[in-house]
């Protein structure tokens, strides 16, 4: 267990070293951008040329490496160059409300997907499982942003009972802490649900094939002649095998899960990552989409380190298998 | 369920030529702005030059009565040009007046191209990577998926992102990000695959024979992958038509002359309240090219795909 967890760590890392480096070749294909336009500015070329020392773009390649791989070491993710800031102090500011705004979708994307999933496998009735299948496959099909502006029509214009944006209301400051946090509760409601409804969908197809697959092997046939109970059989004996592919599932979304906090952060006005990577992209601000692409490939690395520690503590053939 | 991925499928491909309107359709903008489906419309063509777009129309003494945009008009006989024609717009119409069936049908064209071209890349490369990974020494093997598990950890919409924040948002852009971060997940399954192959006696008995390795591949080893390759390069059209409908949602994919189902939704997201129909519908469009490839490759496709949401 212990060994797994050292090795896949060890892996992370070099793979995070090496999504850091094909960043910053990336980057370094299109040499000195910022500085060029510069004189497009009517920035005189002596001064140009200070700014290009300044910020080090005049070094050799090899130096300008080593001091990008020790600068994010050090946490040190480089200088906005359009919101004039430390890019690490705006992507600390962020990162807070997207792990609300995910946390929040992924713990109901699993709740809801694990849940239908079991329901459907478990249903006698061929129609509630077709219904069901039927469903979940159409709403896994709509895009996150479609999903949000259908949730916005329905419950911000047509019912108004939700806000369409922000984190919070406006005049929310002043009022006690528990109708600020009902403000907050509520903002979050149309996003999260945006975000969560086609993962559920999803997963939930996915645990229904892989709870049917459960259902008809031997041991839980052996379960049933010892007279557990339908219920019984099917949370005790069957979930605990689906729920190994579940882990590998959960980790891997986090890819989609990144991808979809853009659009709904964008969306919904959400304050997070994925606002902070579009609005920097419209500006072209390049040190602060590196940063957010950087951030958002180390949650899918820790995403699958944490998908493979929970299948090892699910089964532990599983770490043997991965040595 | 593959025969109605294909008709969907030619459908979308087929879209410019079954498009109701010329590219030019929009007439009429201030007139034919935001017609609910399944408005008649009567194009009265005038003899200065242009044409207005009706949504009533009489025959009175000496000319043309009817109601253009909510008000009033009337068309003196000597001002029209030929007789009007009435015409439906059965999902109704845009902002600039456009019929929202013909601008749906380019764009669901332009979403399985810019789709299909960016997984015919991944699918060239991720073979080309998980065959020779598959069928090289070990040393070899480990660089090649050191390489695919870090591409694998980089969320393709931020790189997309990031390369258009370098390089500018474009159509190619959006092919060439898609087919870069898309192989691989082809080149790990094909590797495991390639690798359990590569034992076999046929594929053995065509090595001894001095087969060289192109031929080995494409002879012996890809008819093998070819079912499983197939599902995976499915799901991952699918994957995309959503991912490229997201970033034309967010403007930053394909520029406009392109017209793209997300750019629709777009275009309608501020008047969701007056004309839901204009992000109505693209984005039931972009719901049923998901689904029908989907469902065409739905049962063998439990193996390792994980649900994503672009």
């Amino acid at each position: 267990m212990s060994r797994l967890i050292a090795r896949r760590l060890a892996a992370a890392i070099v793979v995070a070293w090496g999504v850091a480096t094909l960043a910053f070749l990336l980057v370094q294909a299109v040499p000195g951008r910022a500085f060029d336009e510069l004189a497009l500015q009517g920035v005189p070329p002596h001064a140009a040329e200070r700014l290009r020392v300044l910020f080090g773009a005049d070094r050799p390649f090899a130096v300008r490496y080593i001091d990008w791989i020790l600068g994010l070491l050090r946490g040190d993710l480089g200088y906005s160059l359009q919101l004039r800031r430390p890019v690490g102090a705006l992507v600390a500011e962020a990162l807070g409300n997207t792990l609300v705004l995910t946390g929040l979708a992924l713990t109901v994307q699993v709740a809801l997907g694990v849940a239908l999933g079991c329901a459907t496998a478990l249903s006698r009735s061929r129609w509630i499982d077709r219904v069901s299948s039927g469903a979940a496959a159409l709403v896994y099909s709509f895009p996150s942003f479609w999903m949000g502006l259908l949730l916005v029509a329905a419950f911000s214009i047509a019912l108004p009972w939700l806000p369409v944006s922000q984190m919070r209301s406006i005049d929310a400051e002043g009022a006690g802490t528990l109708a600020r946090f009902g403000d907050a509760l509520r903002h979050l409601v149309l996003p999260c649900a945006a975000l969560a409804l086609p993962m559920a969908a999803g997963m939930s197809l996915y645990v229904r094939d892989e709870m049917r697959a459960a259902l008809s092997r031997p041991y839980v046939a052996a379960a049933r002649a010892r007279g557990a109970g339908r219920a019984r059989v099917g949370i005790v004996h069957a979930l605990r095998s689906t729920l190994l592919p579940v882990a590998q599932i959960v980790g891997l979304s986090i890819q989609g899960v990144v991808a979809g906090s853009v659009v709904v952060e964008v969306l919904f006005a959400w304050p997070g990552m994925g606002r902070l990577a579009y609005d920097a992209l419209l500006a072209r601000d390049e040190p602060l989409v590196l940063a957010c692409t950087l951030v958002g490939a180390i949650a899918v690395v820790l995403g699958g380190l944490a998908a493979d520690v929970a299948s090892a503590l699910c089964d532990p053939r599983f770490a043997a298998e991965r040595r | 369920m593959r025969p109605v991925a294909a008709v969907v499928l030619a459908l979308a491909l087929a879209g410019p030529l079954l498009a109701p309107r010329d590219a030019a359709g929009d007439e009429d903008p201030a007139g034919a702005r935001y017609l609910p489906p399944l408005t008649r419309g009567y194009v009265v063509s005038l003899r200065s030059g242009g044409s207005r777009v009706l949504t009533s129309l009489t025959r009175t003494s000496g000319g043309w009565t009817g109601r253009r945009a909510g008000a009033p008009v009337f068309f003196e006989d000597g001002e029209v040009a030929g007789a009007p024609v009435s015409r439906v717009y059965p999902l109704g119409t845009d902002g600039l007046g456009r019929d929202l069936l013909d601008r749906m049908l380019r764009g669901a064209r332009h979403s399985v191209l810019v789709a299909g071209a960016g997984v015919a890349v991944a699918l060239f490369l991720g073979v080309l990577v998980g065959t020779a990974a598959g069928l090289a020494r070990p040393s070899g093997d480990a660089i090649l998926m050191r390489l695919t598990d870090v591409l694998l950890a980089t969320p393709r919409f931020l790189v997309y992102l990031l390369c258009a924040a370098l390089f500018g948002p474009s159509t190619l852009l959006v092919v060439v990000v898609v087919g870069l971060t898309t192989w691989p997940s082809l080149a790990r399954l094909v590797r495991a695959s390639t690798r359990a192959l590569r034992g076999q006696e046929g594929v053995l008995a065509a090595r001894a024979a001095g087969c060289s390795p192109a031929r080995l591949v494409v002879r012996h080893l890809l008819p093998a992958l070819e079912p499983m390759v197939a599902v995976t390069a499915a799901l991952r059209f699918a994957d995309t038509i959503r991912l490229e409908a997201a970033l034309s949602f967010l403007g930053v994919g394909s520029p406009p002359p392109a017209v793209s189902l997300g750019a629709i939704v777009a275009s309608g997201r501020g008047v969701l309240g007056d004309a839901w129909w204009v992000a109505a519908w693209p984005g039931i469009a972009i719901a049923v090219l998901v689904l029908a490839v989907r469902s065409a490759v739905a049962r063998p496709a439990r193996l390792a795909e994980p649900p994503s949401v672009a």
